[in-house]
């Protein structure tokens, strides 16, 4: 149980169902997925969960030089699905975890049936022919960007965040969930995301694998979409017509049937 | 209440009002905008397009994620988006929009999001405030935190290096924490400690430690920093070193290695205790590579590190730190060998005043010297111009045959410039490398040549041995190739043992000049020759023995003197103590009696008269003695004892203790001595003797008695100078603690 508590697993949906498990990226946590579950919640078993230093995991559990690469991020995931016994899961990966999620499935077969890798990004800095999308410059900026915005906003504007007068305990939930995260685990995750480089990982990835790729997404262009989808066997591109780097916020419904079509064909 | 203004005032006010609703929005001193939820800008107003340079109709149809920057539009996508998605809106999000002419300028953004009836989202509207003060106090505020973060960094770092040395009692520990640890100060490509070592011209800096150094970057490092010290320079502090066109013109060297290594720069740190430089603390910088400990670098690659001055002064510190550290690892070192060398030179001591004898005391000396100063330990012992070699030990028993071998062989004559015949001449330790042409110029004998090669030897180090101003021969020490060469310490510390071997030596030559000379005094003292016939019809034989052991010396004496009309006067005698002094009472004490002798004394009387003046002639020992008178014609014998023992006579085959009573030794208080008399029949004989021919170690003196009774009754029949042979024979062994006097006197039958 003491796993559950650290990622605040929650489980919902049927129990007999096919497993399927969401796993956010930088910058959100698993409130990420909330117009996702209901509709998987009829026929799957849903598990969603934060990552160390995000949303309501265990901030005391988080060291920065274990979490220095995705490797443990990796073995955390499949501590959950261990503890939860699962068995030819769906791993839902957003951004910088569907890497994770390559690194997850490839490690545990045995739990993980299938990988959906949403708006993935093996690694961000451009290199040679491959374009990641960003100079080095580009992230040191975007880091130094970051921190304008984690400390400074974190550490002064935390209780101002604007509620929303006809839904406030929505509001209070997220303005909690926000000011949760530290500021210096945030700067690190944010060195992890985006300076690594998984690109030899997925040609190991042994299980069916849908990549999702949104159009116009600043933070995956299109090019690394189509790089993933022909680095990882067998695996399948699905473009949506969702812009920006969440579809699951922006066009849960599009996400939500791409997927299930991915599935069904699985 | 009624308005206090005039109309017209009132109405100006209300106009200006009125018609501003779309003034307000266009000119506000804020930027509007609205986007589609996918961020399509569908609206503007002047303020902000004219703060970005551009038109309204120009940015109408772009998406705001256009107008960031590249950390704006990720953060824009990783949490902005996302946001207004779930919670409705954001406030003061910090981002950079791009002007036309690309420039940036820094805002605060807030934005809300309309949904329809359904939730849908359908418009997000924002406004958008300058903030370059805000942003710039921010950007110090993160700069100060950036900053105090890193002096806390540093200050912990080194507080870990200082904990790190405190822990370090020697100086290989000393290097590796220092190694160790700045290996991951800034430059973090490696470490390594160079220790200048030796003095004057022959000063070296040798790597006592390094990590993340090739073998060939430390060797190169090492030349560079010996062959012109242009890295030591004068050093106060640490310094950058690039591979630039000035140091390639210093050190070529050093610099191709450090092209070939992909080194972008070095640090220097100078390694100082107590104003004395003791070494470099080196640290390298390798050009960046894509990506370090699985993250990609945010360096590109190819490029070199930077030292801030905050970096470079903590370098400085560390090298203080390591310098101290080194320092006190040093004196302790030197406190511990310090020890070592007494407790060894106490121990060497011990050993050698428990022997006894130059032989004795030469093997032990070897045998301490071996393994712990060399491989082998040769002692050539002389005066003069000859020297003997007493002893030749290696310290790997194994290998003893190779010593061996030595031992028929001499040192050669003084011309030959061996060391040993060096060491003796010149009166100094020699210390030599050994090189093969060396053993030709050295040895003259090729089977010798080979004895000494087959040791391996690297050095030689011969010293003389010298004591109370004698040079009494020499000690040599080799050590082969497979032992870390002689330092100076062990060198200094051979010169103590040879010092205590060669006051050994000389104490035993001087213990056998004193034997020597007692045992001289001693055979002066005697009659140099008691007459083989002291009177008609009487022979006489005698026998002196010197005790064995050197330190003994007796203060034994007998005395055989013709008296007139045929008699004879025998005296045997024994002075207490062993030693020079016991000697020369002894001459006294036989002067004195045989002055007394020409008084016509009985042997009780003479007893007499030599006790009642013993004060008078100052004799220092007391003594045992017997005298006796014999006429040689009747026979008549007469003897008196002063705590001797007792004669034995041998008459008819027969042999026993003559019944004497003894009187108190000479020089106790005086008794009186009563004298024996009867008559040794012809063909008898009369044995006279010291305890020395009885006594032996742990054995009853009746016994010894019995058993010289019994010896005396197996001479019977023989002449006195059989007897003699025949009794020592029997009754001595070959080591003697006393000296033996034993005097025999036969009537002729």
């Amino acid at each position: 149980m003491q796993v559950l508590a650290r990622h605040d697993v929650r489980v919902s949906g049927v129990p007999e169902g096919r497993p399927i498990v969401f796993v956010h990226g930088f910058g959100c946590d698993q409130s990420m997925w909330r117009l996702l579950v209901p509709d998987f919640a009829r026929d799957h078993r849903v598990i969603t969960l934060d990552l160390v230093g995000s949303g309501h995991s265990d901030l005391e559990a988080y060291d920065p030089v274990a979490y220095g690469s995705l490797s443990r991020y990796a073995d955390d995931v499949l501590e959950v699905a261990r503890e939860l016994e699962l068995e030819d899961a769906v791993f839902v990966g957003h951004s910088v975890s569907a890497m994770i999620g390559a690194l997850a499935v490839t490690r545990a077969p045995e739990c993980f049936g299938a990988l959906v890798m949403v708006g993935p990004n093996p690694r961000y800095v451009d290199d040679g022919d491959y374009s990641g999308g960003f100079s080095r410059a580009d992230i040191a900026g975007l880091l130094d960007s970051l921190d304008t915005n984690l400390v400074t906003w974190a550490a002064t504007m935390g209780p101002v965040i604007m509620a929303n007068p006809d839904r406030p305990e929505l509001a209070q939930e997220l303005t909690e969930s926000f000011c949760s995260t530290d500021p210096d685990i945030a700067r690190a995750f944010a060195r992890v995301t985006f300076l690594s480089d998984n690109r030899t990982d997925l040609p190991a990835i042994p299980v069916p694998t849908l990549v999702l790729q949104c159009s116009a997404d600043a933070i995956a262009h299109d090019a690394v979409g189509v790089y993933v989808h022909q680095q990882v066997p067998g695996s399948v591109l699905t473009r949506l017509a969702a812009t920006g780097h969440c579809p699951h916020l922006s066009a849960p419904v599009e996400t939500t049937a791409a997927i299930r079509a991915f599935l069904r064909a699985g | 209440m009624a308005d206090p203004r005039p109309d017209n005032a009132r109405s100006a006010l209300s106009r200006l009002l009125d018609e501003d609703a779309t003034d307000l929005y266009l000119n506000a001193p804020c930027g509007y905008l609205s986007t589609l939820p996918d961020g399509t800008v569908v609206k503007v107003n002047h303020t902000l397009s004219a703060w970005l340079g551009r038109t309204a109709e120009d940015l109408l149809g772009t998406r705001l994620q256009d107008l960031l920057s590249v950390g704006g539009q990720v953060f824009y996508e990783t949490h902005m988006a996302p946001l207004l998605r779930m919670q409705g809106a954001v406030r003061e999000v910090a981002v950079d929009l791009i002007r036309l002419d690309g420039s940036l300028m820094p805002c605060l953004v807030n934005a809300v999001e309309l949904r329809g009836p359904d939730g849908e989202p359908q418009l997000v509207r924002a406004t958008v405030f300058e903030a370059t003060a805000r942003r710039r106090y921010e950007k110090q505020i993160l700069d100060s935190q950036s900053a105090a973060r890193a002096a806390e960094q540093r200050s912990r770092t080194l507080q870990q290096i200082v904990i790190d040395l405190a822990g370090a009692s020697t100086v290989s520990a000393v290097a590796a924490v220092a190694v160790r640890r700045s290996a991951s100060l800034p430059p973090s490509g490696g470490a390594g400690l160079l220790l200048l070592l030796g003095s004057g011209p022959a000063t070296a800096l040798v790597t006592a430690d390094s990590a993340g150094l090739t073998p060939w970057m430390i060797a190169a490092l090492e030349r560079a920093a010996h062959g012109s010290l242009t890295l030591l320079g004068n050093l106060g502090s640490a310094r950058v070193v690039l591979p630039d066109e000035r140091m390639q013109a210093a050190e070529p060297e050093l610099v191709r290695v450090m092209h070939a290594q992909e080194v972008s720069a070095l640090v220097v740190v100078p390694v100082r205790a107590e104003e004395r430089t003791l070494g470099l603390l080196v640290l390298i910088s390798y050009l960046s590579a894509d990506s370090k400990g699985g993250l990609i670098d945010l360096e590109e690659p190819g490029t070199g590190w930077v030292p801030s001055r905050d970096e470079l002064g903590l370098c400085t510190t560390v090298g203080v730190q390591v310098g101290e550290a080194l320092a006190r690892a040093r004196l302790h070192e030197e406190q511990t060998r310090q020890a070592a060398r007494v407790s060894y030179l106490l121990d060497a001591s011990q050993q050698l005043a428990g022997s006894s004898g130059v032989q004795e005391t030469v093997d032990r000396l070897v045998a301490v010297a071996v393994p712990r100063l060399a491989d082998v330990c040769v002692v050539d012992v002389g005066h003069g111009r000859v020297l003997r070699r007493l002893a030749a030990r290696h310290g790997n028993p194994a290998r003893q045959g190779l010593a061996d071998a030595l031992l028929r062989y001499e040192v050669p004559p003084r011309s030959s410039g061996h060391p040993a015949a060096a060491a003796v001449t010149h009166r100094r330790t020699q210390w030599l490398q050994v090189q093969e042409a060396d053993l030709r110029v050295l040895l003259p004998e090729r089977d010798q040549q080979d004895a000494v090669r087959a040791l391996e030897p690297a050095e030689i180090l011969s010293i003389p041995l010298i004591a109370a101003g004698q040079c009494l021969g020499a000690i040599t020490l080799i050590s082969d190739r497979h032992r870390v060469g002689l330092g100076p310490a062990d060198v200094e510390l051979a010169e103590q043992l040879a010092l205590q071997l060669a006051v050994r030596l000389h104490q035993e030559e001087r213990l056998a000049a004193e034997v020597a000379i007692s045992h001289l005094l001693q055979q002066s003292l005697l009659p140099a020759s008691p007459p083989a016939r002291p009177a008609p019809g009487l022979r006489a034989a005698f026998r002196y023995l010197a005790a064995t052991q050197g330190v003994d010396i007796g203060g034994d004496f007998f005395d055989v003197a013709p008296l007139p009309a045929g008699r004879v006067a025998v005296a045997v005698g024994d002075v207490v103590g062993h030693d020079l002094t016991a000697a020369a009472t002894m001459g006294q004490l036989r002067s004195v009696y045989r002055a007394l002798l020409a008084g016509e004394s009985g042997p009780a009387a003479l007893i007499g008269k030599i006790q009642a003046s013993w004060e008078m002639l100052g004799l220092q020992r007391m003594a045992t003695a017997l005298f006796a008178t014999l006429d040689a014609a009747t026979g008549e014998l007469r003897v008196a004892s002063a705590g001797h023992l007792p004669p034995v006579l041998l008459t008819d085959g027969r042999a026993r203790l003559l019944n004497v009573r003894p009187a108190r030794m000479l020089g106790a208080p005086a008794s009186d001595a009563v004298e024996w008399s009867g008559v040794l029949p012809p063909g008898g004989s009369l044995v006279l003797y010291t305890d020395g021919l009885v006594e032996s170690a742990g054995a009853d003196l009746d016994i010894g008695l019995d058993r010289l009774v019994s010896a005396v009754q197996g001479c019977a029949g023989t002449s006195p100078e059989s007897m003699c042979d025949e009794l020592l024979e029997v009754l001595t062994e070959d080591h003697r603690a006393d000296d033996i006097a034993l005097l025999v006197l036969q009537r002729d039958g």
